[in-house]
């Protein structure tokens, strides 16, 4: 695997840099995917999303400083990407996020791309109750198995603050799942 | 191996000095994972990320702008196709018994969507002149100040980039 200094020198030259995001792609847009599969839940809308990620890593790319990891800066995007998404979907149907969140839920019961049982749409209908920063720090540690010190640098909160809202966000979730 | 001095029942080596700290790992590991499944049930379309980096290339070509997949939704045409036959029979079937609708059955968001979404063929001067001008004067027009919150409502849904305003901040401050 390319390390990353030398990946993100061939994305700043001109000659290397559709070689290196070709790398780029293909390295992250499997943990990306589900990064943000899990905060829009649709997968065209992921599809959309995550396009719209990686066009701005490459329109972008020439003004990351290094100050964080590149990983963390993408996931950052793919973040604030999808997070603006839900935010413009509220809007365009005129319902609030909260609903909208209901919704996204209700219509996996007819989504080919879901294949889960009642369990896991229960699961779903639980993390819909959460606040936005809970249910991400949940995701990220729980299902896409992050340690804190790197969720700590994408989410720029503090490994304490992230272990509180992890630790509430299992607890909330075990609550409703046991409730009829 | 130890052995109990009254049923004779034997333990392995070392069973009762390591049971606790057994014990609390299976504690720690089932608190998490008890009730909460370990998939989420997402799935996606065969050979999608094997796809996916043309797909970005292309769009890069084209400037970051958005190539629209002409089959994106065919998976739902047979589905609307039959809930669209499914209507059509029940209005059918409705159709004597129902009242003729007049225009102000219609909701203001429906005849704004169609004004919106259907092409007239006509300039909007000669929908002007469909107007009854008898009903409108010039002062509904220039003495009626818009109100901040239809400007900003206006803004908000109509402007993605507010670098589009070329806005001079010197102003603002």
């Amino acid at each position: 695997m390319i390390a990353e200094e030398t990946l993100i020198k061939q994305l700043k030259e001109e000659e290397s840099r559709s070689k290196a995001f070709e790398v780029l792609v293909n390295t992250y847009k499997e943990r990306l995917y589900w990064h943000i599969r899990r905060i829009v839940l649709n997968h065209d809308d992921t599809d959309d999303v995550l396009q719209n990620t990686f066009i701005k890593v490459f329109k972008n790319i020439e003004g990351f400083k290094g100050e964080s990891k590149l990983y963390s800066w993408m996931y950052r995007i793919a973040t604030n990407e999808s997070l603006t998404f839900l935010k413009q979907k509220s809007k365009k149907s005129g319902i609030s996020n909260e609903v909208l969140q209901d919704v996204l839920v209700e219509n996996l019961r007819s989504d080919v791309y879901f294949e889960g049982d009642e369990i896991q749409l229960k699961l779903q209908k639980a993390l819909a109750t959460l606040p936005a920063k809970q249910k991400l720090v949940f995701n990220m540690k729980y299902f896409q198995e992050m340690k804190y010190e790197e969720i700590s640098e994408i989410l720029e909160t503090s490994i304490g603050g992230l272990k509180a809202s992890y630790h509430l966000a299992v607890k909330k979730i075990e609550t409703y799942l046991r409730e009829d | 191996m130890k052995e109990n001095q009254k049923n004779k029942f034997k333990t392995p080596e070392g069973y009762f000095e390591r049971f606790n700290e057994r014990l609390m790992d299976r504690i720690a590991k089932d608190s998490d994972h008890r009730i909460i499944p370990e998939s989420d049930g997402f799935a996606v379309p065969e050979g999608y990320f094997e796809g996916l980096p043309p797909k970005i290339a292309s769009r890069l070509k084209n400037n970051g702008a958005k190539v629209v997949q002409l089959n994106r939704h065919k998976r739902f045409f047979y589905a609307a196709a039959a809930v669209a036959a499914i209507i059509a029979l029940a209005l059918a079937v409705n159709i004597d018994r129902s009242t003729e609708i007049e225009f102000n059955d219609l909701a203001s968001s429906d005849i704004t969507d169609y004004f919106e979404n259907t092409d007239f063929n006509l300039t909007t001067n000669e929908i002007a002149e469909l107007l009854p001008i008898e009903d409108i004067a010039l002062s509904d027009i220039t003495e009626v100040p818009l109100e901040e919150e239809n400007i900003l409502e206006y803004l908000d849904e109509n402007i993605e980039d507010i670098d589009e305003l070329n806005l001079d901040y010197n102003e603002l401050e």
